[in-house]
């Protein structure tokens, strides 16, 4: 069979003008190999018209590199004409009536959406677990979780399924599993993405990122994705810019923080250790690397817990049985709808979420936690910009471990939260960060490497994902 | 004879008049046909992010300046969570924390005693859809949803029921007139409640709401119903519950709704999907430009111009005519004249033709020119009947109709001389009740002359001539 999908995006793209190729070719070796392994179930819905699509893709752009390459979104990010399901039962039969602003993007770049891909129920959780479609599994390890919640993007990309694909990231969920996976992912500076169309989680923290097998094409589809959107206010205006541009170039004189919480003992040994490999070689070529105290990064899961699941508990009323959705049968009055619907429709952890949520709102509670919570998040904030007065990038490990097995952090929900430990507090400051394989442990699983940029900065975090790629 | 003080408040909500609504570029219309001024923004679609319609901002700060309360300059929006079918996301985004308004009042007059109405805080939120219910099913009819509402909440500063008609009174002039909304209470576009309370000493008493009041009138019924229950009820020793009641104008009682749980807990938080606006003072100075002339004003400058107060009142409840009336205060001319044509003729065709006066062809210069041929005589009040529709309907000055419509008055001295001395001569009953002093005399004499002479003399000179004549 062919392996045009093991090429480069820009190898695909002269294969396409040249007319060697046609983008159904692609589509149809995609396809194959999402059947040949069903077992990742990375995959929630295929595009059952994406062959149509392909045939009626026009001529080849030869100044579009993303001309006619396949691409999987997550399944929070809604596609029109196309089940939308966040992972849930209680949106298994929703067809949303319209698109998400990047998939409008994506199609105006003539990229074909072969599917939406395994996720955590709503994004909640970091393994994917929680999913209603079952578990995603690691292309390293099948009996080892994809991460979460991007859990089938991170498996369809780093299965070689597909070159590209979209991840949400709330507290983690592109990069984390971009870690486990061994595959590179971005969540982009907060408001840098236009969150039209992706199904709230938490609306403060929610980021729509590029999931890709290198570095240059996670900074390529960033490209396509970013822009101020009027139908989101929380999206900024910007001045276009090449996040590819830094590529390639020299690390000498950049300077890098690390901080001291990221190689404490809640990190796994080996896991340091090639961390600290990778820095004495950043070191080697020029760049100033130093060991760094910030404060408040320990708190982080705590603001998450509180923060992320008030907004949840809010976004996640609408789902009521009324307009779309799952609507239990046999119900008495409205308020048996309601809870019939949301009791079935829903799983455990969102549902614990959800009550979670709604608590830390009630009454005092809002004052005692949420608007503490508030308060040390713009403490995060300004920890990170002191760093930043002095420093290029903060670095460190992505993960405390390597992708753990199936099952073993579902049975504690509060464990699996420690997965996101290291990359939750960028998702508090709302800063650019990004993992990008760092070889891989003993037992032959990726490790990844966490950059952390300025706010709208990520050209700089590729340029050194791009240096590190290069000499691993 | 009663001993009890009541305390009364009242919070008030109009919808804002707008193109679209608040969140959402929906149409803001009354009337349409069911679902179709519709989006999947009103109808709380996942993904969808609400957009901030600037235009109800300008008219929330227009409303501050009209209630006299202070602009909150940074502000932002919190959602009210609550499950009800007719609220599509299950939360209503609303302003708790930072009320657009603050601190204002409405001057009243009761019985010749001037009184603020003090309003504790003005706010900017959502409308919810609309249900109706058809035997077991509900219906819900979304053109509602979304519909920007200000809502005005008094201080419970309100004595007794002549007060709260006097200020809704008020308060609903205001807003008419500022064009905020158009407060037809019939068509929901203004909707009040009203809490009571009585008490014997300084503390309030426990309060009930009544709710969705339907008129100002009934407001005024609601509100002594109410007082004489409770105060039957103290007087029986029984305990007032803090309760939701509503009015039955059939019955003339209010009827209790429900009984308010204790510490009802809306989960408020600050809505993330709309950061803080901070409102400029290019953007207040800006938006209060627009704001025309309110009832105070135009009453003290309609006085000074000469105007009756019956006339004033009449013209400011008519805003088109008004409108146009203040358009003519830069022309010179005798403005009772104008008024008294404008409330007469002019309406009378306006109201037969069902027509704005700004969408007929009286210009000003022609107006000001039917003033003075009446005032010099050249056109008496039968010739402006006669001619009004060719006034309203054509671009022809007076002297073209007056030619076309023959109205030529006569003002050849010998021959007027000669109709009223046989006008003397055939009516000898009426020269003598005038020479004992009869007025009315006078009038049935003139009308024999425009009578002989079917209206085509110049009623002034024939006036003057007939009393020289008999005073002879």
């Amino acid at each position: 069979m062919s392996k045009y999908l093991d090429l480069s995006i820009k190898e695909i793209h002269e294969l396409l003008v040249k007319s060697k190729i046609t983008p159904l070719d692609l589509v149809d070796e995609a396809l194959k190999r999402i059947e040949e392994n069903k077992d990742l179930n990375a995959f929630i819905t295929i595009n059952d018209k994406v062959r149509e699509e392909a045939k009626d893709l026009g001529e080849v752009d030869p100044d579009n590199i993303f001309f006619g390459i396949p691409i999987a979104i997550k399944d929070n990010i809604v596609t029109k004409d196309m089940r939308t399901t966040c992972a849930s039962h209680i949106l298994d039969n929703f067809i949303p009536i319209y698109d998400a602003t990047v998939v409008n993007k994506i199609k105006e770049a003539k990229m074909l959406i072969i599917g939406k891909t395994n996720m955590d129920e709503f994004a909640m959780g970091s393994t994917s677990e929680t999913s209603y479609f079952g578990s995603p599994l690691n292309p390293h390890d099948k009996k080892r979780v994809s991460g979460g919640s991007s859990g089938g993007s991170a498996s369809a990309v780093a299965g070689s399924l597909i070159p590209l694909a979209l991840g949400t990231d709330t507290g983690g969920s592109i990069r984390q599993p971009a870690s486990y996976t061994g595959i590179v992912g971005m969540k982009p500076t907060y408001g840098r993405v236009s969150r039209y169309g992706l199904v709230a989680f938490a609306s403060s923290l929610d980021q729509i990122g590029p999931m890709t097998r290198n570095v240059y094409e996670n900074a390529a589809l960033l490209n396509i994705l970013v822009g101020e959107d009027e139908k989101d206010l929380t999206s900024v205006k910007k001045e276009k810019e090449d996040f590819t541009r830094l590529i390639g170039e020299d690390i000498k004189g950049m300077k890098i923080a690390l901080p001291k919480y990221f190689i404490s003992d809640i990190v796994d040994e080996e896991i340091s250790k090639r961390i600290k490999e990778v820095i004495s070689y950043l070191e080697k070529n020029g760049a100033i690397v130093d060991v760094v105290d910030m404060r408040y990064l320990d708190t982080a899961v705590n603001l998450y817990q509180i923060i992320a699941m008030a907004e949840a508990s809010s976004n996640l009323a609408r789902f009521d049985g009324i307009r779309y959705g799952f609507r239990a049968s046999d119900v008495d009055d409205v308020d048996s709808m309601y809870t019939k619907t949301r009791g079935e429709g829903f799983g455990d952890e969102v549902k614990r979420r959800i009550m979670i949520g709604s608590y830390i709102l009630s009454g005092e509670n809002a004052k005692v936690y949420y608007d503490k919570a508030l308060k040390v998040r713009d403490d995060i904030t300004k920890e990170f910009n002191r760093i930043f007065k002095d420093y290029d990038l903060i670095i460190g490990p992505t993960t405390t471990r390597v992708a753990p097995m199936l099952g073993i952090t579902k049975d504690d929900p509060h464990k699996a939260f420690m997965d996101d430990v290291l990359v939750i507090p960028v998702n508090m400051a709302g800063l650019p960060g990004l993992s990008v394989p760092a070889g891989i442990n003993s037992k032959g699983l990726p490790i990844g490497l966490h950059i952390i940029g300025k706010a709208f900065d990520e050209a700089t975090i590729y340029h050194l994902a791009s240096f590190i790629e290069e000499v691993l | 004879m009663s001993e009890f003080t009541p305390t009364i408040g009242i919070e008030v909500h109009v919808e804002v008049k707008s193109k679209s609504k608040l969140f959402s570029n929906s149409a803001n219309t009354y009337g349409m046909a069911t679902n179709t001024a519709v989006n999947v923004i009103d109808l709380g679609y996942p993904g969808t992010l609400p957009t901030i319609n600037k235009e109800v901002i300008r008219q929330g700060i227009r409303a501050c300046k009209v209630l006299n309360c202070d602009i909150t300059r940074k502000m932002h929006f919190d959602r009210k969570n609550y499950f009800y079918p007719d609220n599509p996301k299950n939360y209503q985004i609303t302003q708790n924390r930072t009320p657009i308004g603050r601190n204002g009042y409405v001057e009243i007059e009761v019985d010749g005693i001037k009184k603020k109405i003090e309003i504790e805080e003005m706010h900017i939120e959502e409308d919810t859809c609309k249900s109706a219910h058809r035997g077991s099913v509900s219906l819900l009819d979304f053109n509602r949803a979304g519909v920007p509402l200000i809502e005005i909440v008094t201080k419970p500063c309100i004595s007794n029921s002549k007060e709260a008609m006097a200020y809704l009174t008020k308060l609903k002039e205001l807003l008419f007139y500022a064009n905020i909304s158009d407060c037809k209470m019939e068509e929901g576009s203004m909707r009040c409640d009203s809490n009571v309370s009585i008490s014997k000493d300084d503390t309030f008493g426990t309060k009930t709401e009544i709710k969705n009041i339907s008129s100002i009138h009934n407001v005024g019924l609601a509100i002594e119903y109410e007082i004489k229950r409770q105060e039957e009820m103290l007087n029986n020793g029984e305990i007032i519950r803090e309760e939701t009641r509503r009015f039955d104008d059939k019955q003339g009682k209010t009827i209790l709704m429900r009984v308010k749980e204790t510490g009802n807990d809306y989960r408020y938080f600050i809505e993330p999907d709309i950061p803080y606006l901070e409102l400029t003072d290019e953007f207040i100075n800006d938006s209060l430009s627009t704001l025309p002339l309110l009832p105070d004003e135009l009453r003290e400058k309609y006085s000074k111009v000469g105007l009756s107060s019956l006339q004033i009142e009449k013209l400011i409840n008519n805003r088109p005519l008004n409108g146009y009336f203040l358009g003519l205060l830069s022309y010179k001319t005798n403005y009772v004249t104008a008024v008294n044509l404008l409330l007469s003729d002019i309406s009378s065709y306006l109201n037969k033709h069902n027509k704005v006066v700004t969408d007929t062809h009286l210009s000003y210069e022609k107006l000001v020119s039917v003033i003075e041929a009446l005032e010099t005589g050249d056109l008496s009040n039968k010739n402006v009947k006669d001619l009004i529709d060719s006034l309203m309907e054509t671009d022809k000055t007076l002297d073209e109709l007056k030619k076309e419509f023959n109205i030529e008055n006569i003002t050849d001295d010998t021959f007027i001389k000669n109709i009223i001395i046989k006008v003397i001569d055939n009516n000898p009953d009426s020269v003598n009740d005038y020479k004992n002093g009869h007025d009315r005399a006078l009038k049935y004499l003139m009308g024999q002359v425009m009578k002989e002479t079917k209206g085509t003399v110049n009623p002034k000179l024939a006036n003057d001539m007939l009393i020289s004549l008999l005073n002879k």
